[in-house]
Formats: C-alpha cells, structure tokens, sequence
C-alpha cells in the first residue's frame, strides 16, 4: 500500500496486533491447543510493544490521518492516530507492562478450563486494544470509543468468573460508574464541537489556545488566550473531568473500584491499577490547552486528586482484604496524579503514572502469587508468616511496599516526591500549600496502611486459619514478570531524579516537547520537607509491625472507615432505592394494570368477537352458495327497481 | 318484444328467456340441496348453461354478435372449470375418507 509511509504502517498495526490476538482466540481460541492460546494472547501484545518502541526509535511525532469516517456537511470525522511523545509514554505502559502482566496470566490462570482461558486472553487483548486506541486516538470520537471500549473490557473482566452472584454485581458497578464518566466526556465534546466546529485534537486545541500549528499542542506561552468563549471551555472541561473521574476512581464515582477486585488478579493489576484508571491523568494531560484556559476546572481536578488520595488512604487503613488494600491504594495514587496535573505539573503526574504502574503492578502481581498459593483466599488475617515459605515473593512485595511508601532509592520515592515538591514550591499559589498538606499527610498515612500490609501478611507466626500449610512457589512464567517489574521499582527512579534537585530528569524533558511544561522548580525547603516525609512514612511503616490490635481505640472512627465513609450506603439511598422504589411502582401499578391490561383486554375482546361471528362459518357448502344466492337475488331487485323508477 | 325467426317458425324471445331461467333456477337448487359434489358440479354446468342461453337470446334480438362470443368464451372456462374441479374431486375423494360434500365441513368457526 503505497499511501502509507512506514511510520504510519507501525502506528496501524499497534491496534492491528491485539485486534487479530483478540479476533484468533475469541473464534478458534478453545478449541485448538493451549499452547496456542499462550502464544498468541501475549504474543499480540508483545508484538505492539515492539511496534511503539519502533516509533519511539524513529522519534515519530505526527498526527496520522488514514481516512475519512464520517462525513456530514461541516461535521467530519477522521480516523487519526495523533503519534506524539505523550500517547508513546502511554503506549509504552500499556504495551510493556500489559505484557509482564499477560505474561504473568498465563501461570495464573492455569486452573481454568480451556475455553475460559482462551476467553480470558480474549478479553485480556481486546483491553490492550481499546486501550491502546484510547491513548493514539487523534480525536475526540476515537477517544470515545476507547474509553467506553476499555470500560466495556473492564467489565468484562470483572465478571470473568460470572458464575459468582458478586463478580457479577461489581461487574455491573463498575459499567454504570463508567458510563455517567461516557456522558460526561460525550456532553464535553459536544461543548466543543459547538464551540469550535472540529472534532480533532488538532482543530479543537487551535481554537482553544489560539496558537498558530504546530505551538497549538504545547502553547504558545506567555499569551494565554481568554476569549469570550472561556465559559464554554470551562463548561467542556468540567465535562471532560467527570468523565475522567469516572475512570480514574476519583471521588466521588470511586466506589466501583474496591468492588472492581472480584475479577482475577492479573487483571486488577492491569486494569484497575497499572493501566485504565490511570486513563484520568492522560486524559487531563492530553487536555491541557483546555485545562491551562480553564483554570476552574484545573483547581477542581486539583482538589479531587488531593482529597481522594486523603480519603481513600484512611479507608486503606482498616481493610483486611489484601487486594482491596491495594485498590484503595490505587485511588490513593491515582489521586496524587490528578493532584499533579490539576497544579499544572503534567509531566510529574505523568512520572508517577509511569512509576506507580512499576510498583502497583508488583504489588498486585506479588498478591496475585499469595493468593493463588492460598487456594484463593485474599483475608490477610489469615496469612501470616509467609516469609519463610514464600521467599522471593515476600521480598519483591516489600519492594512494591517501599517503592508506594515513597522511600530512596525505590521509583515511588523519585515520583511522588516530584509531586509534593512542585505542590510545596508553587509559587504565587497558597492553595497550593494547602493541597501539598494534604499529600503529604497522605504520604505518611501510606507508610502505615502499607506496613499494616506487609507484617500482617508475611511475618510473625503462620494463621491458625491459613488455608494451606505449606504454599507452593509460583511458577517460573509468573515469577519473572514479577522480578522484572521488581527491578525496575528499584531502579526505575534513576531515569529522573528532578524531585532532588540532580541528575537526570528523562521522563519531564521528554514530555515537556508535546505538554505544558512545569515553570517552577522545587526550593530546597520542599526536598527537606519531603525528605522529612518520607521519614515519617517510614517509621510508620516499621511501627506498624508492632501494633495489634489496630485501631480498636476509636471505635467510632473504626466504623466510619470500615463503611468507607458511607459512599455505599449514600449511593444506595439517595439514588438506588429510589429508584427500585420507582421501578417497583412502575411495575406493579403502571405495567401491570395498565399495559398489561390493555393488552389483555383487546385479547379477550377479540375472542369474544370472534365467537359471535363464528357462528356465521358453518362449513357447510351449501350455506355459503345460499348467502350468496340470496346477495345476488337481493342485488337484482334493486336493480330491477331502480331501472323501473 | 321482438320475435325470434328460428329454424322457419316463429318464436318470442321471452320463451327463450323463460326457459333460460328455469334451467338457471333448477341448476340453483341443485347446488343448494344435492350433496354429491359430481351433481353440483353438473348443476353449475346447467347455470352456466342457462347463462348461455340467455347470452344468445339477446345477442340475437340486439343484432349483436357479442353476446355469442362471450358464450362461447364462456363455455370454454365452463370447460376448464370443469377440469379443474373433478381433478380436485377426485383427489379429495381418494386420500379422504369423506362421502359427500357436508363432510367437508372443517373450515366452519
């Protein structure tokens, strides 16, 4: 195809690898070997890691327009993959550590039965896709479809086991929760569409920043554009930023994801912690022409971030299900990314995106090899002194639980430290200060949860309920990913020390080209505050080691965590019953009297009718010629009349 | 009401007429009282008939050939009526066990 330079080739093909993984196993998945299955689901996903690194190498940086999809007078849409220093970073997250994590399934999932296995590679490969479409996607209706296509995947994957009556309801959750984010993002674009008659990244960050091609992407400082039309595009951006919240389980449409852990191990790690519910922070990084005009809606994204990341560490706190520690945790993290990029600090968010996908994915992949050791069993209670049994396994968690922690030298360290930092120095910015408070209080609050974690779960002595006596290793196609990601939430940090003040900073120089850089660099009165921190958060986690019973103290403040500060139990009155309550009247009052009845009596009218004029269907031959006799003979006295009138 | 020259006597129409409507009358009844679908069939042959006849009678008072020739028209669809009707007559005689035309009555409400 000569129309396509090789560049635009690869960039196709990223989608194009998932999609025939995906398409290969749903069609013949089951019924060939299972070797097949283990070849082809990471195999695809592999083979687009291969494609974005090639991109990277060729240091691609274009906006790919392959044809035309709908076109409607002024409303047109192309299908364009905007190839860009940011939706590589993106895309090499999703592709590498998505592929550790596929990788890892294939030991993890070994108990399942051949179709649902070929069904969860399935699955498995068309998130990487929708994923991967999400992040390329070089307009708005592209970027739809991705996000409602990762929703759908997530969906799917939480109610993997659909056999479970819960897996089920959370599946069901997570899609509602995910949809109100769908209207959010689709009201948004409409806002814009209205606004600046194009649907393209290109078209709408022109209008909205005013800069001249190519400055639109990165602005064209210091004139930012303030025209009568900033309502409108504080209006979008609010849109824009429910949508984001919705995926990125910030509060308050967060409740999905704790309930989101139903779905295999794997795939909280990919899904709900590494990849989509870090789509939030890419979507407000991707937006920032429109966040850097609307400056109401950057401090709203802000604030949610800091709260969140307050809120659900002190839930993190009493939980006693390992993975529901590590979802809340999530949110936590998730929370300092939106923090980041709601200050304007787009690359530290992003950084940490990169560094929290490191040690999340560990965690959840260290959990994983616990929890399919135990026969399935997530009650940290219930485990206890698994040091001795489960070497390797308790030491990478221990990274993981350092590298979230925030210690030196692990990735957590390097990234959130960023984060604070640039909170801590704003300058000209005292709400900044505020919100800098509240991360690193969070960070400290972190150090516990996390060491509460890692000593309930691998020291002291075995439970007296653990399910297994002695646990088996994880097998070496699981333990590898594990490692691997292990090393680099040791060493990641290394590519950008920016948050001391030395060394490199890859990860900001090389997105700083296609975002808004951060204008500030942190005061050395952050670092020593934010190594103080860290020694806070620290110390808590070793003091966690020797705190039992938990919390009993404050029975009230007990009970408030432990209901997860009533969002359920709120969600469930003000919006759930009432509208079983309206369901239910509906039902009984509405459909079945009225519909139902109306429905019933025509039937019975009918047959009724239809008895009395039966009557005149004898069957008999000779009754009909009768009637018709007699019809001829009645019509022939008329006329004989008539003519004789 | 012209008199017809037939054959070197004289006739009035209305016997034709007449007589065209007795036959029309007699193949009425017939359909309506036999039960034997071979005499209905030939009773709707005699109406037919008498229609003819009719047909004729005026087409010659009117000097207008006409009538004739839908008479003869007529005949031949008498003729495939005929065909067609035995045909299924005798196949619902062979795979039914039916006797006369009262019990084929399945369609009645």
């Amino acid at each position: 195809m000569s129309w396509l330079t090789s560049s635009q080739t690869i960039a196709l093909l990223v989608l194009l690898f998932p999609a025939a993984g995906a398409l290969v196993l749903a069609g013949r998945g089951w019924r060939l070997p299972r070797k097949f299955t283990v070849i082809v689901g990471p195999g695809a996903v592999w083979a687009a890691f291969i494609c974005v690194v090639n991109l990277l190498l060729n240091r691609v940086n274009a906006d790919f327009t392959y044809w035309t999809w709908i076109k409607s007078g002024s409303f047109e849409v192309p299908f364009n993959l905007l190839i860009d220093n940011l939706s590589l970073f993106m895309g090499l997250v999703i592709t590498g550590v998505g592929g550790l994590i596929v990788t890892y399934s294939v030991g993890y999932m070994e108990h399942e039965d051949d179709a649902s296995y070929a069904r969860f590679f399935t699955y498995m490969d068309i998130f990487i896709l929708s994923m991967l479409l999400l992040v390329l996607a070089g307009n708005f209706v592209f970027l739809i479809i991705g996000w409602a296509l990762v929703g759908l995947s997530s969906y799917l994957l939480i109610g993997f086991w659909y056999q479970r009556h819960s897996a089920v309801v959370a599946a069901r959750k997570a899609f509602v929760m995910n949809v109100i984010g769908d209207v959010g993002m689709i009201l948004g674009t409409f806002v814009l569409f209205v606004q600046y008659k194009s649907v393209t990244f290109s078209g709408v960050f022109q209008g909205v920043s005013g800069c001249p091609p190519p400055q639109f992407l990165v602005g064209c400082f210091p004139s930012v554009h303030r025209g009568p039309d900033s309502l409108a595009v504080e209006l979008a951006a609010f849109l824009l930023l429910v949508g984001a919240v919705a995926k990125s389980a910030q509060l308050p449409l967060h409740t999905w994801l704790p309930d989101a852990m139903e779905g295999p191990t794997p795939v909280s790690a990919l899904i709900h912690a590494a990849t989509m519910v870090t789509a939030g922070v890419y979507l407000v990084a991707r937006m920032h022409p429109i966040y850097d005009v609307a400056t109401y809606a950057h401090g709203a994204v802000a604030i949610t971030g800091a709260v969140t990341a307050l809120l659900a560490a002190t839930i993190a706190i009493v939980q006693v299900d390992i993975k529901r520690v590590l979802a809340y945790s999530t949110m936590s993290q998730i929370g300092y990314m939106f923090l980041a990029v709601g200050l304007g600090a787009y690359s530290a968010g992003m950084f940490h995106l990169l560094s929290h996908a490191f040690f999340k994915a560990l965690l959840f992949l260290a959990a994983g090899n616990v929890i399919h050791a135990m026969k399935d069993e997530q009650d940290m209670r219930k485990f206890g002194g698994l040091w001795n049994d489960m070497r390797p396994t308790s030491i990478t968690f221990l990274i993981g639980s350092l590298s979230l922690v925030g210690v030196i030298p692990f990735v957590g360290f390097f990234s959130k430290e960023q984060i604070l930092g640039a909170a801590f120095s704003k300058p000209g910015d005292s709400a900044a200060l505020i919100l800098w408070g509240v991360g690193a209080l969070t960070a400290v609050i972190t150090g516990f949860y996390s060491g509460r974690m890692w000593w309930l779960s691998f020291w002291g002595k075995p439970s007296p309920d653990r399910p297994v006596e002695h646990p088996h290793a994880p097998r070496l196609v699981m333990m590898v990913p594990v490692g691997i990601l292990a090393v680099l939430a040791t060493v990641g940090g290394f590519i950008q020390t920016r948050a001391l003040g030395v060394g490199p900073s890859i990860v900001s120089d090389f997105l700083d080209k296609v975002v808004t850089p951060q204008r500030w660099e942190e005061n050395g009165a952050g670092i020593g505050v934010g190594i103080a921190t860290m020694v806070l958060g620290a110390g808590l986690f070793w003091w966690a080691r020797s705190l039992r019973p938990w919390s009993a103290r404050f029975p009230w403040a007990q009970r408030l965590l432990e209901h997860k500060y009533y969002f359920d139990e709120i969600y469930d009155t003000v919006f759930v019953r009432p509208m079983d309550w309206v369901a239910g009247f509906a039902l009984r009052d509405v459909e079945k009297p009225v519909i139902d009845g109306v429905v019933v009596d025509t039937g019975v009218l009918t047959r009724a009718g239809a008895a009395g004029l039966s009557v005149t269907q004898s069957g008999y031959f000779r009754n009909y010629v009768l009637v018709f006799v007699g019809g001829a003979v009645i019509a022939a006295v008329i006329l004989i009349v008539k003519a004789n009138s | 009401m012209s008199n017809l020259v037939i054959g070197g006597s004289t006739l009035d129409a209305s016997w034709f007429l007449g007589l065209a409507a007795i036959l029309f009358v007699l193949g009425t009844v017939g359909v309506l009282v036999r039960r034997n679908p071979l005499v209905i069939l030939i009773s709707i042959e005699l109406m037919l008939n008498a229609a003819n006849l009719a047909l004729v009678t005026f087409s010659r008072q009117l000097q207008n050939y006409e009538g004739q020739l839908f008479a003869l028209m007529s005949m031949t669809v008498a003729a495939a009526e005929a065909v067609v009707g035995l045909a299924i007559l005798v196949d619902i005689f062979r795979t039914r066990d039916a006797e006369d035309i009262d019990d084929l009555s399945e369609l009645k409400g």
